[in-house]
């Protein structure tokens, strides 16, 4: 492996991180919220659509803030049924999902026809980092990304801070450990959950938005492919904190740039088996790392 | 598993949106001609494994349905599926509401269309890419070897870095033939090429399907051949962003996809092929047994981007040439099935 292979295969790994960092420190603030939001997937998808009709109709910004709005309707259709009818958290998220995936689909099929949109719907290139950018290898890996890569690596710091140094952060955890006690202290415990559900659906929008705008610069039906189930497992990897989470996305994403990596090396290997390799390392890292930590302790209890 | 449980996401998610969508293209019965009133209108589904606005697979054979709705002025209904259990299940439906054809579209449906065909007589259930018959069952195989190989001689005649690569969706059996002939033709062209071959895992995961292509772009390929449906749409964009390959697409005629960066296309006519099969049907002619459509048939051809047909060399334009009217003569052809 040359060095240029290796700064390959890094800027493919953050480049694949991205979009599920972002979605799993949204998840994040949910489950620290002592609530689980499996339609997670659903509000990727909405927010890749959303980024689709923002951006076609008015460039890039609004694309992005079409794709956070998305993502906060399918947060408000969430913390609705959770909060207010309080139905079971896991049908409610599987039926976002399903919803999400049905839904884009047609109104994508409504829109475009059968022809679709195609590459015309634009994209936000890379910006290089001054001087970081040019450290060799990691350089161009880490810092010759698009924006909302940044955005990603600084919510990441901020979100460490603001959950152990700030007293929101701390009614936040409050919520999620022990709901009844956070209430007798005083702590609007709806209010917190559902902002943090807010929260949540901004970031899952952000990380469709990263999918379309920032990479693939086209919508497709189902274009999530399983992102949000990832982001998931991600944050049960990263134990609940925001800098173990945006670790365990690198990891996932390195994992998937190695499987790019090796199938172009052209090894005689069936494929099956280096598709596998993310998932298998998921696998291993719940298994392995994850025995001695503990979620919220609120997390999917019955409210 | 993945897409398992995707699919049925999807099953469920469509049966939740039966009720509330308006314009679900996957359910229009559309006239194009006035009803006659005294004859049975005859009726044609379809059933895709993907989304129809991929531009390539599913989309061509959409337009085949669009096309036999116009020319026959037969009501169409259209459907995406996934599972094998969802084939089963919508090839009884379209049986038991007396549709006159029915197209299973691709090599998955085949297993489906031989155990449902028997239960529906008097329906017709043609699979595609399928080397199946039975009393109503037909399966019609193109011929995807030719045109490959004359892919595969322009990709190796283009190539500086004698590196080409090739990306698939998931390894179906035509996806594999189609490659290993493109092969055979990169290696007329330049018996020292290199063949770098990747499979997205899905055919709907557009970034995926950049990565794919940004990685062998990386390792030197500069030329790619493509299959992936709805997820080569990643393979284009990834060459327009780093000029630094050139594309060659499947199935439908994706020269428009990314003209500055596409050679030409593998097209199947898909429209033409489902059209001459919904006119045999409808005039009662149609006997069950293999359709093989190719070169020959005019079905299955390489199509040159003609922004690009300039800087391909005149030697090796002439080569294509002189080997597509062999094969159209059934002179010459590439032997996919030896591996």
């Amino acid at each position: 492996m040359t060095t240029g292979d290796l700064a390959t295969f890094l800027s493919a790994g953050v480049r694949t991180a991205t979009p599920l960092a972002l979605a799993a420190l949204g998840e994040l603030l949910v489950e620290r919220s002592g609530l689980i939001n499996i339609g997670l997937e659903g509000a990727i998808l909405a927010g890749a659509f959303g980024a689709l009709l923002g951006a076609s109709a008015g460039g890039l910004a609004l694309g992005y803030l079409a794709a956070m709005g998305a993502g906060v309707v399918m947060a408000l259709i969430f913390a609705f049924f959770v909060l207010r009818v309080r139905a079971d958290q896991i049908i409610t998220g599987t039926a976002l999902t399903l919803l999400s995936v049905g839904a884009t689909g047609t109104m994508y099929r409504a829109l475009y026809g059968s022809g679709g949109a195609a590459l015309r719907v634009p994209t936000s290139g890379s910006i290089p980092f001054p001087v970081l950018s040019r450290i060799p290898v990691i350089g161009p890996a880490f810092f010759d990304q698009p924006l909302v890569t940044y955005i990603a690596y600084g919510l990441a710091c901020a979100l460490s801070w603001w959950l152990y140094r700030t007293h929101a952060g701390l009614a936040l955890r409050a919520v999620g450990e022990e709901p009844e006690a956070a209430a007798a202290a005083g702590i609007r415990v709806v209010r917190v959950r559902a902002s943090a559900i807010l929260a949540g659906g901004v970031l899952a929008g952000l990380s469709g938005a990263a999918l379309v705008l920032a990479h693939a610069g086209t919508f497709a039906e189902g274009m999530s492919a399983g992102r949000g189930f990832v982001a998931i497992a991600i944050v049960i990897l990263g134990r609940w904190t925001p800098a173990g989470v945006a670790l365990a996305a690198l990891l996932f994403g390195a994992a998937s740039a190695l499987q790019f990596a090796f199938q172009a090396m052209g090894w005689q290997v069936p494929y099956q088996l280096f598709l596998a390799i993310p998932y298998a390392l998921t696998l291993a890292g719940l298994a392995g790392g994850v025995g001695r930590s503990r979620g919220p302790a609120a997390l999917n209890r019955a409210l | 598993m993945k897409r398992r449980r995707r699919s049925t996401i999807r099953l469920v998610s469509l049966a939740l949106l039966a009720s509330c969508s308006t314009k679900e293209p996957s359910d229009h019965a559309v006239s194009a001609k006035p009803d006659t009133g005294t004859e049975k209108r005859f009726k044609v589904a379809l059933l895709t494994p993907g989304p129809i606005s991929d531009q390539s697979w599913n989309g061509g054979a959409y337009q085949g349905l669009l096309r036999i709705r116009d020319s026959l002025g037969a009501s169409v209904s259209h459907i995406q599926t996934k599972t094998p259990a969802e084939f089963e299940e919508q090839f009884r439906q379209y049986g038991a509401q007396g549709y006159d054809l029915v197209f299973g579209h691709g090599f998955e449906f085949q297993d489906a269309a031989k155990r449902v065909g028997p239960e529906f007589p008097r329906t017709i259930y043609v699979t595609t890419s399928s080397s199946t018959s039975g009393a109503n069952v037909a399966g019609m195989e193109f011929a995807f070897a030719d045109a490959s190989f004359l892919a595969g001689l322009v990709a190796g005649s283009l190539s500086k870095t004698g590196i080409l690569g090739v990306i698939g969706g998931t390894e179906l059996p035509p996806v594999k033939e189609s490659f290993v002939a493109f092969e055979k033709g990169a290696r007329a062209a330049n018996p020292s090429v290199r063949i770098l071959k990747s499979y997205i895992g899905n055919w709907d995961d557009v970034s995926a399907g950049k990565e794919q292509a940004l990685a062998q772009i990386g390792r030197g390929a500069d030329v790619i051949f493509q299959n992936a449906d709805a997820a080569g749409l990643g393979v284009f964009q990834a060459a327009r962003d780093t000029r630094r390959a050139l594309i060659i697409g499947s199935n439908s005629n994706q020269n428009g996809v990314a003209p500055e960066v596409t050679v030409g296309s593998v097209v199947i006519d898909l429209p033409h092929a489902f059209l001459s099969v919904a006119r045999e049907v409808k005039d009662g002619q149609f006997k069950p047994r293999v359709i093989r459509l190719g070169t020959s048939s005019d079905v299955v051809s390489l199509v040159l981007n003609p922004d690009f047909a300039a800087r391909v060399p005149p030697a090796i334009q002439h080569r294509v040439d002189s080997l597509r009217t062999e094969m159209r003569a059934a002179r010459f052809s590439v032997q996919a099935g030896e591996r």
